[in-house]
């Protein structure tokens, strides 16, 4: 159960550095936004699990934030990718390349290729 | 490093929690007022866009959990909350807090005091020296147990024979008058080795020290080193002071350094103010021998160990020079073997005087402290049954078992904590007045104790121990609440507590020990000082003049104590007047000599010995020595008589086999001697010393420079005394002072300073140990009766008297408190009669100490159990 949500959770951290990385300076529900139609249904979690990893983020300082105003004029806290963001972003990225391939490789050995 | 930057941001999140939720409020507001907005666009109604918004966020609570978990430290919030909450909890019970808060002071208290004494002497035992509990002791050790200390040839012969050692260092102390003639100050030093200063390591505060050269030979360089506070006070820290001449022993001295500060010689806790080299002892001691003859062991000698070597090859190689001692010198060393020993073992003089006291005492205040511990558990026990329900709340509303342990326990810490600290106040306290501790007797004696990290760190730790034993068993208890139970529970089925019986059986166990050991030893103190000397110390006034200034010969020393005592005789308030070397019971002891006697042979090898003082004619009648056989020496001014001696009853018995004496020969350094008297024995060095055997030597044959007058008085007028006998002197030679005057009981007294510290920590601290037993024991009792007050209310209704009430109640507890105390006293006893008094038993204290514990643990028994026998029972059974 814990460890479920952990991964989730990693790859939460892992979208929301990718979403910013790409789109600069974001707030909360515009970064919820962005995964939300990239993943389409398929990833269904409530938007409300953001915050918490937001926040982790920022404590770990690969993401900063500040207040600014929203497109409805309203005070919204933006959030923005560090260098040491980027950086993280790189080695996760890196990481999370090198297991999907294992895992693709996996997925693609039948039993017959197998000596 | 991530992790530490986390850990620190979410530190001071945890402190600024209330700006950080209204942050995530206005977050959340704002994107699901966006998400509104979107869903609007969307085409839904204001209301299904809110609805459909708010259900996409998902759960709000839980979320901020999530992130408050995220943001703070639980743990660290959970323990501001537990202190916050132990804070109002402990403000809330002031009484209660008060007395444990002060009880824990109190133990903490004294024992870090006392933990800073023995932290001095072991590990600092001598200021201003580095590294100093690294030297060791090489003491020669006689065949009887003894350690005489090292003579100065030994102490030349050892240097070379022990490569084990580097720099051994050699020292001895010396009286010292200085000043002009007439104004002389009477100021202690110490005769030192050449190397004595570079070995210490020590660097001077001006000028420089004395150097191996100077005392090489004997006689050679008059020099002396000050101490830093002689010299700001008797010279005001002039810098001009290198170069000066002063006058020691009526010698002129060159003063050619100062000590660094703080510095006070090599045999804490006295205090010396001048270094002299050793080479210089018979110049200024005259006649003294302590250069050339073996048997004069007044040295003591301490080195370090050189790089890469043990202590074992240093004694290995002591115990070679040892016996290679006495085969070459049998008629000084037979028998002598050596022990290297840590500084702190010192075996002889004041460090191990102290040193034993301090240990008992730190053992027996540590008990005290655990006593408290008890005493403290068991008021805790008794409050923490009555927050039951509050506990059983919090648990059915979900607390964990270990945040209810946690809750306790912060409680618990935080007066514990506080108990530690008002302790190390106390203890600042006591260390600073044993520092100011005036300079008694002819000694001055300083203690440079202070409460450094080691001593603070050591009563924190006190006080977290403490903590942790008194949280304990109220922890445990609340814990293991079922909350079902908790709740449902009333007054009349609170479960009946066999922890806090135990815990107060264990208590009146722990105080009967402390008690016991602090009234034995109460007990020693007073019968040593009530024990007969089998001399007479009241109405006699001692005072002492020293002549050794004017290099004076034999006759006009003689002729000197003749006259002055003819003159003090004619006094109207003088009985008798006597002059001696030597006072008994001094600190230092009375010497003993070597000696030969017509008609003992010594069996095995080594020498007899006995204790010397030189006396004149009359000494025995000022003192109430009886004369048992034979009579008193003859006249000071009778030049026919042979060489004289007395000897004591126990020397008969010990060297002629209760023959008798009288007219036997005996010889010694001094010369030959005719026995002409035996006295009876007496005290000589410690109240309750075994008998000794003492050698009383005529001032006729041996005159001294040095001496102690002894002056008996008609009617109790011997202070008044003390002018008229000044005046006396000052008649004989005006610049001749008079020093160290005293009455007799007040020689005594000085000299049991260093055991009167511990009797009166012991008297204090006796009786508050009582009370704190007696409060513990209320607490209980009380509380157990508060929880059965239906019951008695029930009892009484049906007929049951007071008395019979009152009565119940103390047998009940009385049972568990007498098992504690039971115990206690076998402890306590089989430890004095194998350890202490070796099988003799104290009967009043024995007997006397249980009576009066017991005694009040009934009372404290008995005021609850009254009080509850009074209730109505009407009013008993309304109880809820």
């Amino acid at each position: 159960m814990k460890q479920k949500a952990d991964v989730l959770q990693g790859t939460l951290a892992l979208m929301v550095l990718k979403t910013l990385d790409v789109l600069g300076s974001l707030h909360g529900y515009g970064i919820a936004r962005r995964i939300e139609q990239i993943s389409g249904d398929l990833l269904a979690v409530n938007q409300g699990t953001l915050y918490p990893v937001l926040l982790k983020l920022e404590q770990e300082g690969a993401i900063e934030s500040e207040w600014g105003a929203s497109e409805n004029n309203r005070r919204a806290r933006f959030y923005r990718l560090t260098r040491e963001g980027r950086k993280q972003l790189q080695v996760e990225t890196q990481g999370w390349e090198q297991t999907s391939a294992i895992i693709g490789r996996f997925f693609d050995v039948k039993a017959e290729d197998l000596p | 490093m991530k992790s530490v930057r986390r850990f620190f941001t979410r530190l001071v999140n945890s402190a600024m929690r209330r700006a950080q939720d209204e942050r995530l409020r206005e977050e959340v507001e704002q994107h699901i007022a966006l998400q509104t907005e979107e869903n609007l666009r969307a085409g839904l109604s204001p209301i299904e866009a809110r609805r459909q918004a708010m259900l996409k966020f998902g759960g709000v609570e839980a979320m901020k959990q999530d992130y408050r978990a995220e943001r703070g430290l639980l743990s660290i919030e959970h323990l501001l909350g537990d202190l916050r909450n132990a804070a109002r909890t402990i403000s809330r019970m002031p009484g209660l807090a008060a007395v444990v808060i002060l009880s824990l002071a109190i133990g903490i208290g004294v024992n870090t005091t006392i933990f800073s004494w023995i932290q001095l002497m072991m590990f600092e035992p001598m200021p201003a020296v580095g590294g100093a509990s690294k030297f060791l002791l090489i003491e020669p050790h006689s065949e009887t147990g003894g350690y005489p200390g090292a003579s100065w040839l030994e102490y030349r012969d050892l240097q070379a024979g022990l490569p084990a050692l580097r720099d051994i260092l050699a020292w001895e102390m010396a009286p010292f008058n200085v000043g002009e003639k007439g104004q002389t100050d009477r100021t202690f030093g110490q005769l030192v080795s050449g190397n004595y200063f570079s070995a210490l390591g020590l660097k001077p505060a001006i000028g420089r020290f004395i150097q191996p050269q100077e005392a090489e030979r004997p006689g050679t360089e008059p020099v002396v080193v000050i101490s830093y506070d002689y010299w700001q006070t008797r010279f005001a820290g002039a810098p001009g002071v290198v170069g000066q001449k002063m006058r020691v022993n009526d010698r002129e001295l060159t003063i050619i350094g100062v000590a660094p500060q703080h510095f006070q010689g090599t045999m804490v806790p006295l205090k010396f103010e001048l270094w002299v080299p050793a080479t210089m002892t018979p110049t200024l001691l005259a006649g003294a021998r302590d250069l050339e003859d073996r048997t004069a062991r007044s040295f003591s000698l301490i080195a370090m160990l050189r790089p890469g070597a043990t202590r074992e090859e240093a004694q290995a190689q002591l115990s070679t020079a040892m016996a290679r001692f006495a085969r070459d010198y049998p008629e000084a060393n037979a028998g002598v073997s050596g022990d290297v020993l840590s500084f702190w073992q010192s075996p002889r003089g004041p460090q191990r005087l102290l040193m034993s006291g301090l240990a008992i005492l730190q053992g027996v205040m540590l008990l005290l402290l655990l006593a408290v511990c008890g005493n403290t558990a068991n008021l805790m026990l008794a409050r923490g049954s009555t927050r039951q329900r509050e506990m059983a709340v919090r648990l059915a509303l979900g607390a964990g078992r270990w945040r209810i342990a946690s809750l306790v326990l912060s409680e618990n810490m935080l007066l514990a904590l506080l108990g530690a600290g008002l302790g190390i106040a106390f203890a600042v306290w006591g260390t600073t007045a044993l520092r100011l501790a005036p300079l008694i007797g002819a000694f001055p004696i300083q203690f440079q104790t202070g409460v450094d990290g080691f001593t603070l760190a050591f009563a924190m730790l006190l006080g977290v121990m403490c903590g942790l034993i008194f949280s304990a068993p109220p922890a445990v208890h609340l814990a293991g609440l079922d909350p079902q139970d908790g709740l449902r529970s009333s007054f009349n089925t609170a479960p009946r507590s066999r922890a806090r019986k135990v815990l107060m059986g264990a208590e009146v166990g722990l105080a009967m020990v402390v008690l016991i050991a602090a009234a034995l030893f109460l007990e020693s103190f007073r019968s040593a000082r009530q024990t007969d000397p089998r001399f007479r110390t009241e109405g006699v006034l001692l005072a002492a003049y020293d002549l050794s200034g004017r290099n004076p010969d034999d006759a006009s020393e003689r002729d000197f104590a003749a006259r002055l005592l003819e003159r003090l005789q004619a006094l109207p308030d003088v009985e008798g007047a006597a002059i001696a070397t030597n006072v008994p019971l001094d600190l230092h002891g009375i010497p003993a000599r070597t000696f030969t006697v017509e008609g003992h042979v010594r069996t095995e090898a080594g020498q007899d010995r006995a204790i010397t003082n030189t006396v004149t004619p009359g000494y025995f009648k000022v003192m109430a020595i009886p004369i048992l056989e034979g009579s008193d020496f003859a006249d000071l001014r009778d030049k026919a008589a042979p060489a004289q001696a007395v000897v004591n009853e126990e020397f008969v018995r010990r060297y002629l086999n209760g023959a008798n004496a009288i007219g036997r020969r005996l010889r010694t350094r001094g010369g030959d001697f005719a026995i002409i008297g035996v006295a009876s024995n007496s005290v000589y060095d410690a109240f309750g010393e075994p008998s000794q055997p003492a050698v009383y030597l005529s001032y006729r044959d041996l005159p001294s420079g040095q001496g102690e007058i002894h002056l008996r008085t008609r009617g109790g007028r011997e202070t008044a005394l003390a002018s008229e006998a000044r005046g006396v002197l000052r008649d004989l030679d005006p610049m001749l002072p008079l020093y160290d005057v005293r009455t007799f009981s007040q020689h005594i007294e000085r000299n049991l300073y260093l055991r009167r510290i511990p009797a009166r920590m012991f008297v204090v601290l006796g009786p508050l140990l009582l009370g704190l037993a007696a409060v513990g024991i209320y607490a209980v009792v009380s509380y157990a009766v508060s929880r059965r007050t239906r019951e008695i209310g029930v009892r009484l209704t049906f007929g049951a008297t007071s008395g019979r009430v009152v009565q119940q109640i103390i047998r009940e507890n009385l049972g568990a408190i007498t098992w504690g105390a039971a115990i206690g006293w076998l402890l306590a006893f089989v430890v004095s009669v194998h350890a202490i008094t070796k099988g003799a038993v104290n009967l009043p204290v024995f007997v006397g100490v249980p009576a009066i514990l017991l005694g009040v643990a009934t009372l404290a028994c008995w005021i609850p159990a009254w009080r509850a026998s009074r209730i109505d029972p009407m009013d008993a059974l309304r109880h809820e």
